[in-house]
């Protein structure tokens, strides 16, 4: 489906708001209602025939806009629409509904979620009325139960207010490693596929058949300095299988689209491979944890955000590592 | 996603019975830059009462922590101790002010013994103070304190080492050892995680008491708790080769399971 056949509806329905807006001119209250109704839509651009991705914001996790640095956006298909990652906040979350909402007016049947992360999952919330199924990996269950309370701690400003446990919603269907689920949209088949352990435990990728645009959720990073959350070794692991699939074009979970897999993938197995060497070194010279965060500095200057999130990733690394 | 730091506790149920408790809040620090005062001002009367305790020589002793921890799961708090406090240290103290279980550790050394540096991995569940507290030989106090924050995050993160033999211990010596790491596969459950899948509470299991020894003598002898990270991390150095071979028997709460293994000097492992 093109963009062009959807946009009549679209125009129909801001006509709609605009003639709303002109008849209650004045009366504060009802202003404030459409302006809740009809947010801004995040600006997304059009990747493959109906593919619509909107780019995240390179931000630290505590910088204003930190709701809004994930990679988002959706698929439409002849039937309904498929959400993949909902942004890290319902305000962003309701955007990238706008932003549904302005390319078609098909109901949204699926919420994919591609981990558990809160720049992904928090917009969830923003779908509720459309009754989607919300879809994400069978281990994305008990992360979200693990970390329900840990979001409404740190990211309480990100729900609507009253913020509650009942906004971070998890998965009504899920995919195992091993078994691929194959979602119908209308003439358009999504492809979801769970991943052993890498970069959370509960990473998914979902592959566009018909126009191959892959979906990898944060199991590709793009300039942003990777996450390693779940398993270092796992990641490497899952990286070579990922490789494999027949992408045409590349979504990752954070930075630029583009059209060659193994390419956008390999600076961060690179930087994944130097994480595990120098650990490794700084292990078998018995160096305790804290002297391997001081140590172990490969191709600093190659990523963002480095200082922000590479010392965790050394730390988490070495006790993976030193049981080896 | 930029997942930088990770809080570790999941539930704040309260305090254990075996571990100290907090008294009610304290009013917060003038200062706004600095964190709550917590736990250390009920607990100092109580373990010191008036005695007067050092707080200035970094040459005596020091502690060290990141300032912002890279893992809260595991942070590395580095105990150091020079010149006069080395081989007349009898007992340490590590406190985290604002951790629901605020003892880390109370750990009994052997007179003489050459130890100049214990790092421990502790978990850290928000701004606070971490402070160790040494009391010498003659009775006298020293105590040196430094904030860590533990914020951000973008997810409560699954364990970053599951798994394992439970009770598996292993040494990682330096090449010269003269210093020692020790490490205990155990979950250290701490009672306050919520297991996703029944919502009930995974019930406390952590490592209680730890002792090493050399030709049958006691060379320290550490309480612990559940603010020891998950598989609990020990390393002691000093200027002078470590005594081997050197046993360590680990015993846990609420099992009673004791777990030991002796490492000797020239292997690296179990």
């Amino acid at each position: 489906m093109t963009a062009t056949v959807s946009r009549g509806p679209h125009r129909r329905f801001r006509g709609r708001l605009q003639h709303a807006t002109l008849a209650v001119l004045g009366t504060l209250a009802v202003s404030a209602w459409l302006y809740a109704a009809a947010p801004n839509g995040l600006p997304v651009s059009e990747v493959a025939p109906g593919v619509f991705v909107h780019t995240g914001k390179t931000l630290a996790l505590d910088a204003p806009g930190h709701d809004d640095i994930a990679n988002v956006g959706f698929v439409i298909g002849a039937r309904c629409v498929a959400v993949i990652d909902s942004g890290g906040s319902v305000r962003v979350g309701s955007a990238l509904r706008a932003a549904v909402r302005e390319h078609t007016p098909l109901p949204v049947c699926y919420v994919i979620n591609t981990h558990v992360h809160v720049d992904h999952v928090l917009g969830n919330a923003a779908f509720k009325d459309d009754k989607p199924q919300f879809i994400g990996h069978a281990q994305l269950t008990a992360a979200l139960a693990r970390s329900r309370e840990f979001f409404l701690k740190n990211y309480a400003a990100d729900l609507d207010s009253p913020p509650g446990a009942e906004q971070i919603i998890g998965p009504d269907r899920t995919v195992a490693p091993g078994s691929d689920m194959d979602l119908d949209l209308g003439q358009r088949q999504l492809t979801l596929r769970a991943w052993p352990r890498a970069h959370t435990d509960c990473d998914l990728t979902v592959l566009d058949r018909g126009t191959a645009t892959l979906w990898t959720g944060d199991l590709l990073f793009v300039g942003r300095t990777p996450v390693v959350d779940g398993s270092l070794k796992g990641w490497l692991a899952v990286t070579e299988d990922l490789a494999r699939l027949p992408a045409k074009h590349v979504v990752p979970g954070h930075g630029a689209v583009s059209s060659e897999l193994a390419a956008a993938l390999e600076p961060q197995r690179r930087y994944l491979v130097a994480l595990l060497q120098g650990v490794r070194d700084e292990l078998a010279r018995g160096k305790p944890l804290q002297e391997a965060v001081r140590d172990v500095q490969p191709q600093k200057s190659q990523w963002q955000l480095w200082d922000e999130t590479h010392p965790r990733n050394v730390a988490r690394a070495y006790q993976e590592l030193e049981w080896e | 996603m930029s997942c930088d730091r990770n809080p570790w506790r999941n539930r704040e149920l309260g305090i254990g019975a075996l571990l100290l408790v907090v008294a009610a809040p304290f009013p917060v620090l003038a200062d706004s830059q600095a964190p709550e005062n917590g736990a250390w001002q009920p607990m100092r009367p109580q373990l010191y009462g008036t005695r007067d305790i050092g707080e200035v020589d970094d040459q005596l002793m020091s502690i060290e922590a990141p300032g912002t921890t890279p893992d809260p799961a595991a942070t590395p708090v580095v105990l150091r101790f020079g010149g006069a406090l080395v081989g007349r240290v009898k007992q340490v103290r590590v406190i985290i002010d604002n951790n629901p279980s605020p003892l880390v550790t109370t750990m009994d050394l052997k007179e003489g013994l050459p130890v100049d540096e214990i790092d421990l991995r502790v978990r850290i569940d928000r701004f606070t103070s971490v402070r160790a507290i040494a009391e010498t030989i003659d009775g006298k106090l020293e105590m040196r304190s430094t904030w860590v924050n533990a914020s951000g995050g973008c997810s409560a993160p699954p364990s970053a080492a599951a798994g394992g033999t439970l009770g598996q211990i292993r040494f990682r010596p330096s090449g010269d050892a003269k210093s020692l790491q020790i490490s205990i596969r155990h979950p250290n459950n701490s009672g306050f995680q919520i297991d996703p899948r029944t919502g009930d509470p995974i019930p406390p299991h952590f490592v209680s008491h730890i002792r090493l020894s050399a030709g049958g003598q006691t060379l320290m002898e550490a309480d612990t708790g559940i603010s020891l990270s998950e598989n609990p991390t020990l390393r002691i150095a000093s200027s002078q080769p470590l005594s081997s071979p050197l046993t360590v028997e680990a015993t846990d709460i609420p099992t009673q399971e004791r777990y030991t293994a002796t490492w000797i000097a020239g292997s690296s492992s179990r």
